[in-house]
């Protein structure tokens, strides 16, 4: 599927006018925990995020700075110490199958071989424990195995290796298996914690074009969190950044938060585009500090429209 | 192969040793044992010809053969023409084994309400509070001296020396059990949570599937103790067992034939282990 | 196989010297190894002879009981120090289990130990020990009991669960015991539970479903006192000197060449008879010598003096000699060798139980002349009432 090539301002203005809704939505969410010393650490302090559905947020910052905890939040793993989460209007009190989650490693079940491991959630939605015993159940379970393998398939996986257990397959096809996992499920929301990071770059740059195409296919929010700013700045529509948090201030420790260019066609493309190679030096040095008032990204975004549109 | 290139090689990690030479090195010290007991024994019969405290090997057969084919003292003689079947059934070894197995399995069969237990603590945080620091203090209680309190409680039959064994391992299994099941990645039942699973389903087809080989590699290494504390109970009150007949057979230095009873148990209790690790391989061929 | 070091001068001489020295090193230690092993299986091969020390020494091993008490009372009060100095030799006294004496004594770690004459053919006479019975100390009359609740009598004891210590003189008391009563054919009826000495008590008392048990003093004692319901239906007072305490001494240490095992044999002799007669006596001195027998088992005095109420003691020597030399001490043997050898306690493979001979002072043996290993020996006790040692 080819995008149009669409100035960044139309595209927002696109999102306005269709008045998505709201997701995932942050209120005033607190995290602190006391410290040995009695001290207290503050991880995130009252921030307010609004995520759209269809939306690829990703979590851009350094080792420390709250974005894993952020995705926990929203998982429903963690709880703020004030604030609330909601997703899909309903507040977060557990982990369910609202949302998907693919976590960087040890995510597969390692007694299952690979098919077995995809075909577990919709097995465990379709019947509980005396379900199974029935023969629609295995009925079902015949139509899923075939859903499965496609999945697979296009994850880029081999039929071959589907009777394999976890521990036989490589670090880069065990994170497909856990992505097709979770997407067996068809979740609104897909939560990934620096999934890619565990893998080398060839592999790296296969699943992130995967995954590129499986959002905009599915238009499904996701949440990715990850430390990589190419990464980052690649797979987004928009970036949130994370700074560490001065324990004392009040402020939320969100350096930026803003939509991303869709660039280019493909990722490799997006990779050579001037702009992007700007905006990376750009989140780069907002990293570590703030920056002049000239040097903004907004003026990134602006060339890059404007050349868009001439 | 020259000797000299090969005892270099002794103090080797790198080396390579040839098929030939490890499964007779691994038979080198039940040779020597054996020869070493044989040794003694003929020393000690040279000085009294009816020693019984090292006994000969024609001593020894006498005393299997006794074992297998004679009934114990406390049980009626066979008829002489007894079938060998028969008299094997009918046989010391065959009463004993049968009495001592039969208190082996039922606490075996005791020990998964303790797995089980272990499995809960690891997985649900509220039982984990209830049971956590008891467990941890009640295994410390060394179970033996507890033998008193389950005569009385449980009489001098076979449940005290079940309960014995069950007290004296179930605790090690439950906490065991706990440590294996908290290792389970946080990740994976976070997955299974996203991924349509209730409560039951994360601790049994998640985490106790998961576990299972693991806690049968656990309860491999709890058959010493368990076998332990079979024999202290049938030592201390007890009218039939492996162990009861090696304190009777003590009373009056009959080694002929504690020494093939000690022989069986040990047969036994490899059996049981290479059994419990067969089935493992088969039902778990991915761990 | 070069090492890159080597390509240097310096590290050329340090590979050089390292790697002689490794091989040096290896091969020591691997030519070490067929060594250790070989001194490992010599050391296995070199069968224990007793060293024998500048002054003879023997060693005589004791358990707990009313009649071997005064055994730690002899060392402690130095009565058997005087006489060991006599004859020049020394005499240690050790302390043991009951069975573990037995085994000490069996695998010949002591010399001497005391022990019940049903034992004495038991362990080491039935294992090949030619043992010599010296003195013959006292007899259970009354030591060893049947005890049961609810009022049963022995004729309804069989079929019931039976609680003791089998294979030992509490097992030959219930035979007796039914033999008595003219119930021998039930004798295999019997429900035989075998518990430990240890655990007796505790299990007896805390049960009442557990309605029968043969044991000896002091737990019968205890039990008595505790539950008033259990009630002695026989005791070995009905069987008197059939279980007899003796001390008993390998017969080839007797026999040293030296004559060292004859002046031992002496010394404690007399030893005993002096502690005997201070323990059967009056004053200060029997005061000491009974509270110190009590003190070697823990018991209280009260508690000694009980057990010792029911323990025919031989205070005299020419009583214990006399007896040794009746035609009543065959009897009662006959009686127990009998039952041990229907127990199979004389050997798994003993074919009758003339295989195991005792020889008794007057030159008869019971049993085949050939196989004696049991000796009954007055001449000591003899010696001792003369006046002679």
């Amino acid at each position: 599927m080819v995008l149009a090539s669409a100035g960044t301002s139309q595209r927002i203005a696109e999102f306005d006018q269709v008045q998505l809704p709201v997701e995932i939505a942050l209120r005033d969410v607190t995290v602190s925990y006391p410290l040995s010393s009695g001290n207290r650490k503050t991880v995130l302090s009252n921030l307010d995020l609004d995520i759209l559905a269809g939306e690829f947020v990703v979590v851009l910052g350094e080792t420390g700075c709250g974005k894993s905890t952020l995705l926990r939040l929203v998982l429903g793993q963690e709880f703020p110490t004030s604030g609330t989460i909601q997703v899909d209007g309903k507040q977060v009190t557990r982990i369910d199958s609202r949302c998907g989650y693919v976590p960087q490693k040890y995510s597969l079940f390692p007694d299952r071989t690979m098919i077995e491991n995809v075909m577990y959630g919709p097995e465990n939605a379709h019947s509980g424990w005396f379900g199974r015993l029935l023969p629609s159940f295995w009925k079902f379970r015949r139509t899923l195995r075939r859903q499965a393998e496609a999945q697979l398939l296009r994850m880029g996986l081999r039929a071959s290796d589907f009777k394999k257990y976890p521990h036989q397959l490589s670090g880069g096809m065990q994170q497909r298996v856990a992505i097709a996992q979770a997407l067996m499920m068809k979740p609104p929301v897909l939560l990934m914690d620096e999934a890619f990071s565990a893998l080398d770059p060839a592999t790296r740059a296969s699943l992130q074009q995967q995954l590129r195409e499986i959002w905009l296919e599915s238009r499904a929010t996701i949440l990715f969190v990850t430390h990589n700013t190419s990464e980052a700045l690649l797979l987004g529509s928009r970036l949130i950044l994370l700074g560490q948090h001065c324990d004392d201030s009040q402020e939320s420790n969100v350096l930026l938060d803003m939509p991303l260019p869709p660039f280019a066609d493909t990722l490799s493309q997006r990779k050579q585009s001037v702009e992007f190679q700007q905006l990376r030096d750009y989140v780069k040095r907002r990293t570590y500090g703030p920056t002049t008032g000239s040097d903004d990204h907004q003026t990134i975004l602006d060339n890059y429209e404007r050349r868009e549109t001439a | 192969m020259a000797s000299i290139p090969v005892l270099g090689k002794l103090g080797d990690i790198q080396a390579r040793p040839a098929k030939l030479w490890t499964q007779s090195l691994s038979w080198v010290l039940f040779l020597i044992g054996i020869l070493t007991y044989v040794q003694f024994s003929i020393a000690r019969h040279k000085e009294n010809p009816e020693d019984r405290v090292v006994p000969s090997s024609a001593q020894l057969i006498q005393g299997i053969k006794a074992s297998i084919l004679e009934p114990a003292e406390e049980d009626d003689a066979l008829d002489s023409n007894a079938g060998i079947v028969q008299r094997l059934t009918h046989s010391m070894l065959w009463k004993d084994t049968a009495s001592s197995s039969k208190r082996f399995f039922i606490a075996v069969a005791l020990l998964i309400p303790a797995i089980l237990i272990g499995l809960h603590m690891a997985v649900f945080p509220f039982a984990e509070a209830f049971f956590l620091r008891f467990g941890l203090f009640f295994d410390k209680i060394v179970a033996l001296s507890l033998l008193p309190i389950l005569f009385i409680v449980f009489g001098i039959e076979e449940w005290s020396k079940i309960m014995l064994m069950v007290i004296g391992v179930g605790p090690t299994m439950m906490l065991d059990t706990y440590n294996i099941a908290k290792a389970v990645p946080r990740e994976q039942i976070v997955k299974a949570f996203t991924l349509k699973s209730s409560n039951a389903d994360v601790a049994y087809r998640v985490v106790l599937k998961q576990i299972l080989p693991q806690v049968i590699n656990s309860l491999r290494l709890n058959l010493k103790p368990l076998a332990l504390f079979l024999f202290a109970g049938e030592m201390i009150v007890s009218t039939d067992g492996l162990a009861y007949r090696i304190g009777i057979m003590r009373r009056h230095m009959g080694m002929d034939i504690i020494i093939p009873y000690l022989l069986w148990v040990a047969v036994l209790l490899f059996g049981l282990d290479a059994l419990l690790r067969f089935v493992n391989r088969r039902l778990h061929p991915w761990f | 196989m070069p090492c890159i070091d080597s390509f240097t001068p310096a590290g050329t001489l340090k590979s050089l010297a390292g790697r002689h020295l490794g091989t040096v090193f290896q091969r020591l230690s691997l030519s070490l190894f067929p060594v250790i092993l070989s001194i490992a299986f010599l050391a296995g091969l070199i069968s224990v002879t007793p060293a024998e020390a500048a002054a003879p020494t023997f060693t005589v091993g004791w358990s707990v009981y009313a009649g071997w008490n005064p055994y730690f009372y002899m060392a402690k009060s130095g009565i058997l120090k005087r006489w060991a100095d006599k004859y020049g030799i020394v005499i240690k006294v050790q302390r043991f289990d009951y069975a573990a004496s037995l085994d000490a004594f069996v695998s010949k770690n002591i010399d001497a130990c005391t022990m019940t004459n049903m034992e004495a053919l038991d362990m080491p006479a039935a294992a090949g020990v030619d043992s010599t019975a010296l003195i013959i100390g006292d007899y259970s009359n009354g030591n060893d009991a049947v005890l049961a609740r609810n009022n049963l009598t022995l004729a309804q004891l069989p079929g019931k669960r039976i609680m003791l210590v089998q294979k030992t003189v509490s097992e030959y008391l219930l035979e007796r015991a039914m033999d008595a009563n003219g119930l021998s054919s039930q004798i295999p009826q019997l429900r035989l539970v075998n518990t430990s000495d240890s655990d007796l008590v505790g299990a007896f008392l805390g049960n009442k479903s557990n309605q029968i048990a043969v044991t000896w003093k002091p737990l019968v004692s205890q039990i008595v006192e505790q539950d008033h319901n259990v009630k002695s239906l026989f005791d070995s007072s009905k069987i008197p000197a059939e279980i007899l305490d003796l001390l008993v001494v390998r017969t080839e240490v007797l026999k040293r060449s030296d004559g060292s095992g004859i002046r031992f044999a002496k010394a404690i002799s007399g030893a005993w008879y002096e502690t005997v007669a201070q323990l059967a006596g009056t004053g200060p001195a029997s005061e000491q010598a009974i509270s110190s027998s009590a003190a070697a088992s823990g018991d209280s005095v009260a508690s000694y003096k009980e057990q010792l109420r029911t323990t025919y003691l031989y205070s005299s020597a020419k009583a214990a000699a006399q007896f040794s030399e009746s035609p009543t001490i065959k009897q009662k043997m006959d009686l127990v060798r009998q039952f041990c050898f229907r127990h199979q306690l004389l050997g798994q493979n003993v074919a009758s139980v003339n295989d195991v001979a005792i020889l008794y002072p007057d030159g008869s043996v019971q049993g085949k002349t050939d196989r004696v290993r049991l000796r009954i020996d007055s001449t000591y006790m003899r010696m001792a009432e003369q006046g002679r040692l």
